[in-house]
């Protein structure tokens, strides 16, 4: 290996973590470069938007800031910062080469240090027309809303939890759509009990109040302890019952009520995005918020690897913490990298660890209040399709399940579950969950990544 | 052929732009955005058949669920949330290679 090719860093993921790490790096003379399957850096957070504009009406000044924020971080440090967008990762080929794909083709990319930032998906929760065109993930309508400029639907409700919902509803209003009902499947006795931990980030809490006091003002209404039952339409959505969740989030479906929509978003919670870690090898657990995380150190340093995993990709944290994340791994690689001394590293990273600290308080109140209930499960009825690739329907996990299969693996090969084009990102969090419920829970494993990561067209392969 | 009017932008597209088409359709189209985003301004909801003959709109939006699969200049299985438009591109929705060529599954 030649000794620029050592020293390169590579980041994968030019999210708030990816971008904080490479900016903290170039900061002690280290070189990275970005590679993101987007076109532009930010992440699906902070991308923006992706086409011209004059203006931005339907976005709150406290985004607009951190939009900006983070494109000066990387233009500060363009020099030593090499962007690939639009470019994906397969998988690892060889030992410190990452295989990519882009528009012209294969590559090959050498790292020296590798630090991976590849953010969250969406968690999803099966329940009777969830695949009706109009159903839309929560993170997928506000990218239409922030990068696309485009909305969604004309008519539209929200179901799930957390604080994306109300931040969603205010953007959709602003944007001219009909918002008819947002739907929070946990009860409002919870978020009040969580008031302590909301003053860790006092700023969140009262614009979160704010976005509250807007949707009031703009009569729309916002539902505590409510949510999906299902969705209907002949070729498309055309209205939703909702119905109040008891404390276990099981819908009480006799108090149900029909809404009439064009569109739904649907936010029940994200899952880290490890699968390129779990190819590398990278030892990971299982955390009931966030999935299978990687186990690091306090530095976000594998513990079986030299890899580092910073960001959502690690456990979900948000995107402040995401930053403060790529900050701590920078300044830790740079101090290995003998660029910094020991005394130099603890006093930047003390600074960081502090805010990081005050922002997992705040984050664990919100983890707390939309900690997901089984009821959840139940919305799936016994011929709901449960894997959208392969058309798995509920009643094929029961089967199985009442056949003995006591892992994800053996149902996988039972079922065809996560074996279509997704690989399994859409339906595998919710086969967790199921044989969690049906008390599975002894090494039940996980449904593994496969190489290549993405799709390769065989026009690519000659 | 009927132009495909775009009633969803949340701001005016730009004065520069181009034609795509969508299912033989013109419509406007502008440097940046996605194919995804056009068929949301133009209305469409319904974009994909899957190999097992549903179809599905758009649904994570972000490259991970392929529910938006559409066929781009004559190639199959394209995430239209992942591709960036170009001038002349074809777009054509529920379109699915099994259907054409009458292969069944299982």
């Amino acid at each position: 290996m030649t000794s620029q090719t050592h020293d390169k860093v590579v980041i994968v993921g030019g999210g708030p973590a990816g971008t904080a790490a490479a900016a903290e790096l170039a900061r002690h003379g280290l070189k990275s470069v970005i590679i993101d399957e987007a076109p532009k850096l930010g992440g699906v957070i902070y991308r923006g938007p992706l086409r011209q504009t004059d203006s931005l009406p339907h976005l709150d000044d406290n985004l607009k800031r951190a939009m900006t924020a983070l494109q000066t971080r990387y233009q500060a440090h363009s020099d030593s910062i090499e962007v690939k967008t639009q470019t994906r990762v397969l998988g690892p080929e060889g030992s410190n080469q990452l295989l990519l794909s882009d528009n012209s083709g294969l590559s090959r990319q050498p790292y020296g240090h590798l630090i991976l930032a590849t953010g969250c998906h969406e968690r999803s929760v099966p329940f009777p027309g969830w695949q009706l065109p109009g159903v839309m993930l929560l993170g997928g309508v506000q990218l239409q809303l922030k990068s696309g400029l485009v909305r969604p639907g004309q008519r539209m409700a929200l179901v799930g939890t957390g604080p994306l919902l109300p931040l969603v509803a205010c953007q959709l209003h602003k944007a001219g759509v009909d918002v008819v009902g947002v739907y929070e499947a946990s009860p409002f006795a919870k978020l009040a009990k969580e008031a302590v931990a909301l003053l860790n980030k006092p700023k969140l809490t009262l614009s979160g109040m704010s976005m509250m006091s807007y949707l009031k003002k703009h009569k729309i209404p916002f539902k505590y302890g409510w949510g999906i039952v299902s969705a209907q339409g002949k070729e498309q959505l055309s209205s939703i019952q909702v119905a109040p969740y008891d404390s276990q989030w099981r819908a009480q479906r006799d108090l149900a009520q029909q809404v009439d929509v064009d569109a739904i978003g649907v936010g029940y919670g994200f899952v880290a995005r490890t699968q390129l870690a779990m190819l590398l090898g990278l030892e990971h657990h299982y955390s009931k918020v966030s999935g299978y995380v990687p186990v690091l150190d306090e530095w976000h340093q594998s513990q079986n690897h030299e890899a580092f995993v910073v960001g959502d990709s690690n456990g979900l944290l948000g995107a402040d913490a995401a930053i403060c994340e790529g900050q701590l791994a920078a300044l830790r690689l740079a101090w290995q990298c003998g660029k910094i001394t020991e005394s130099q590293l603890s006093a930047r990273s003390t600074k960081v660890k502090n805010k990081l600290a005050r922002i997992k308080k705040f984050r664990f109140g919100f983890d707390r209040f939309s900690d997901r209930q089984s009821g959840l499960l139940s919305l799936a009825q016994p011929e709901t399709v449960v894997c959208r690739c392969e058309q798995v329907r509920r009643e094929q996990l029961d089967e199985a399940i009442a056949q003995g299969v006591k892992d994800i693996t053996s149902l996988k090969m039972r079922t065809r579950i996560g074996m279509g084009d997704c690989q399994g990102k859409t339906c595998s969090s919710y086969a967790l969950d199921y044989l969690h419920e049906a008390g599975l829970t002894e090494n039940i494993g996980v449904i593994k990544p496969r190489f290549p990561l993405d799709p390769i067209p065989f026009t690519l392969m000659e | 052929m009927k132009s495909l009017k775009r009633t969803r932008d949340i701001t005016p597209l730009p004065s520069r732009n181009f034609k795509i088409t969508v299912d033989d359709q013109p419509v406007e189209a502008c440097e940046g955005e996605t194919v995804l985003s056009v068929l949301l301004a133009a209305n469409y909801a319904r974009v994909m058949e899957n190999d097992r003959n549903v179809a599905s709109g758009a649904y994570c939006g972000m490259g991970v669920c392929h529910c938006c699969q559409v066929k781009i200049n004559a190639k199959h299985k394209q995430r239209a949330c992942q591709t960036l438009v170009e001038p002349q591109m074809s777009v054509e929705t529920l379109a699915n290679r099994f259907k054409e060529e009458g292969i069944k599954h299982d």
